[in-house]
């Protein structure tokens, strides 16, 4: 452990001194903020222009009021006569006209003239004329404003949880999803990194020279729980950075919805996950010259933690169903899709149970196995090594 | 006996044996060297001296202070293997503190045995460098410091000289001398025979994973060497050339030629027939070098082209 301990601390250290590491950490959460803030922004300066339409008001529709804002739309009453409005709406460039004559309470009907580039305000001036239509109609019929409310109200239906406690609230489904991403997130950066220091290690032809005083075992231990370390430091400082905001601009309840998740389930089923992983990438970097010349086996490979994002879908739709149940208990999946159907559903006691022997029981063994193929390959200089040989490496005995 | 023993030690990969029953010491405070053309099996040897391989059978001992320990400590090895490299973006000083630490020294004993180091090598100045900015030659210096920092008591330099200036190669050979006066087990692979021969108290010759020789320099050159006639003359001289105590014959201009004598043909013996009148201008008896020996039992194994310690696929499972 000892060893392993100063493998870790080394990977720690460089990586920390590491120009492009420190760039990574700062530049990440600024591309978040960036991706977040920017469409926000956008749609601010994206908001419409206001649309000017001139009312020749002879009904006494406008109440004497010379202006009249409706959100994007403002109405002008036009002093003018019907036959100059077209020559003065052309001469400003307002969008249009209309006439609020009397014959309009009457029928309903009213033409809107619009310019050319636009006819945006028709919805709006539809239902303000709607209100007033409905308003003038009912003062003739003598029916007071509250009583049509009253008439035409909405039902409202609430609904009630009869086992409340146990159903999980949008909230833990938000965090357990938050927590998913950190995870996938941990898992791709420090994986990659993983496979970068073992690439590196080889490329620099120092596995030798660090096998000659430490074990392969100790060697690949130190690198994962190196790589854990940085990858854990990585989202703390994105969290605290990221956590203020979220609470500021967002007005989430955070710490009561964490409360609220089942914690032991995501610490379990995210540790394992990134340790069945990470064993996966750091193995699988000892077995390649360089990211370049990946095979296509390799590939695949690293597309494994990808595989979870197929069941989203189904397990959201039908988080109790078949291929949900599937999902959750398969190791390669099992780690977000159990967090995730814990979130948004009741997992029988069994299944989790299960699940999380089967994980563990996967990762030992994906373990032990990546070690030997880190031992093996670790050592090799020249080209990728095939898939028959990787096999080839599991079955070798231990040093 | 303090030092290494290796006992019958046996490594086969599909069913081929790279290393086949090899049984050699190496004492404490000697040089041994284990010479062998490519792919004799040298590297896997080493490999399993060092623990970062296992034989299939076989034993390996290391003796220190009295103790006999099965395998090798790792905290009483330094090592310099033939694949060098140190991370490229470290530095000089952190790289050391670093491979120390592995063998248990503390970091600040690490710095100061360092500091002395570099010293010896005229790198104090390149303490804070990064090992990239360092050339070829500094980097190898800065490695073979690594390898003696935590003050091994067993240490095995695999191809130590490769790419060094001759004024570097004699600060290693000192260096490598005055381990062996503190007692240090020394194993050195190398294909430098004039420096193995003039370095090496022992040899340890293998060959397709067998040995071929072993013992005293002296005793291998006794055992293989034959004697060795180079001759100056104006003209060729009949009565030499075809004597019967000559094996071979090689003419290098009109008026040299070197002579090789049979077995057990004694520099007098031929002597002996030279005529009074046979106008020979230089004549030099002498003992075969260690660079003939090692080409002539080489020889056999010259068609195995195959360099497995550079691992091209398929001599992948040498390494397992």
């Amino acid at each position: 452990m000892k060893e392993t301990w100063k493998i870790a601390k080394w990977e720690v250290m460089r990586n920390l001194r590491n120009k492009q590491f420190i760039i990574g950490l700062l530049l990440t959460p600024i591309i978040m903020a960036m991706f977040s803030g920017v469409p926000r922004l956008l749609e601010r300066w994206n908001q419409p222009a206001v649309s000017t339409y001139y009312v020749l008001d002879q009904a006494q529709g406008m109440q004497g009021l010379s202006e009249m804002s409706l959100g994007n739309v403002l109405l002008k009453s036009y002093a003018g006569s019907a036959e100059t409005i077209e020559q003065s709406v052309r001469e400003a460039e307002v969008a249009g006209y209309f006439s609020l004559h009397h014959g309009f309470f009457e029928t309903g009907e009213l033409e809107l003239f619009f310019n050319e580039r636009n006819n945006d305000g028709v919805g709006v001036i539809g239902s303000f004329l709607s209100n007033l239509l409905q308003q003038q109609r009912m003062q003739a019929a003598n029916i007071a404003p509250e009583q049509l409310a009253h008439l035409t109200s909405q039902a409202s239906v609430v609904a009630v949880a009869m086992e409340s406690a146990d159903v999980p609230g949008g909230e833990e489904v938000i965090v357990s999803m938050a927590f998913i991403a950190l995870i996938f997130l941990l898992i791709f950066s420090s994986g990659t990194m993983l496979m970068q220091s073992a690439l590196q290690e080889r490329r620099d032809r120092m596995a030798e020279v660090v096998l000659s005083s430490i074990r392969p075992n100790q060697l690949m231990q130190g690198k994962v729980l190196g790589h854990f370390l940085l990858g854990v430091l990585q989202l703390v400082f994105w969290i605290a950075l990221g956590l203020p905001a979220i609470i500021y601009f967002l007005d989430f309840p955070v710490w009561e919805a964490i409360t609220q998740v089942n914690v032991p389930v995501l610490l379990f089923f995210g540790l394992f996950g990134y340790l069945l992983f990470s064993a996966i990438f750091v193995s699988l970097g000892a077995t390649m010259e360089d990211l370049q010349s990946a095979g296509n086996a390799q590939g695949l490979v690293i597309m494994l933690p990808m595989l979870s994002f197929l069941f989203i879908g189904p397990v959201v739709s039908n988080p109790d169903g078949v291929i949900a149940q599937f999902a959750s208990i398969f190791p390669f999946t099992s780690p977000a899709l159990m967090i995730m159907r814990n979130a948004i559903t009741r997992v029988p006691t069994w299944e989790l149970i299960l699940s999380a022997v089967v994980l563990i029981a996967t990762t030992l063994l994906i373990i032990r196995l990546a070690a030997k193929v880190f031992r093996v390959g670790m050592l090799m200089y020249g080209k990728n090594a095939s898939m028959g040989e990787i096999v080839k490496w599991m079955q070798y005995k231990d040093v | 006996m303090a030092g290494l023993e290796v006992a019958a030690i046996r490594k086969t990969y599909s069913s081929k044996a790279v290393v086949d029953d090899i049984t050699f010491q190496a004492e404490a405070g000697k040089i041994t060297g284990i010479l062998g053309p490519n792919g004799a099996g040298k590297t896997t040897t080493i490999r399993m001296i060092m623990g970062i391989t296992a034989p299939d059978s076989g034993k390996i001992w290391f003796t220190s202070n009295g103790k006999r320990y099965a395998g090798v400590p790792r905290s009483l090895v330094g090592y310099l293997p033939e694949e060098r490299g140190l991370y490229k973006e470290a530095r000089v000083m952190e790289i050391l503190q670093f491979l120390a630490g592995l063998k248990d020294i503390s970091a600040a004993d690490a710095k100061t045995s360092a500091i002395d180091w570099l010293a010896k090598f005229g790198l104090s100045d390149y303490a804070n460098s990064k090992i990239e900015q360092l050339s070829k030659g500094m980097a190898q210096k800065v490695q073979f410091i690594a390898s003696v920092i935590h003050q091994p008591e067993f240490i095995v330099l695999d191809e130590p000289f490769s790419g060094l200036d001759p004024v570097s190669q004699d600060v290693f050979k000192a260096e490598i001398r005055a381990l062996a006066a503190r007692g240090t087990t020394v194993l050195l692979s190398s294909h430098q025979m004039n420096i193995v021969e003039e370095l090496c108290d022992s040899l340890f010759l293998i060959d397709k994973g067998k040995e071929v020789a072993y013992g005293s320099v002296a005793r291998i050159k006794e055992q293989y060497g034959n004697y060795r006639v180079q001759l100056v003359a104006d003209k060729a001289i009949e009565s030499l050339i075809s004597s019967t105590l000559v094996e071979s014959c090689h003419q290098h201009s009109d008026s040299r030629w070197t002579l090789g004598l049979k077995d057990r043909v004694s520099p007098s013996e031929f002597l002996s027939t030279i005529s009074k009148d046979a106008s020979i201008k230089e004549i030099n008896v002498s003992r075969l070098s260690l660079h003939d020996i090692f080409v002539k039992i080489a020889k056999g194994g010259s068609s195995n082209e195959r360099n497995m310690e550079n691992r091209q696929m398929g001599s992948y499972e040498e390494l397992a």
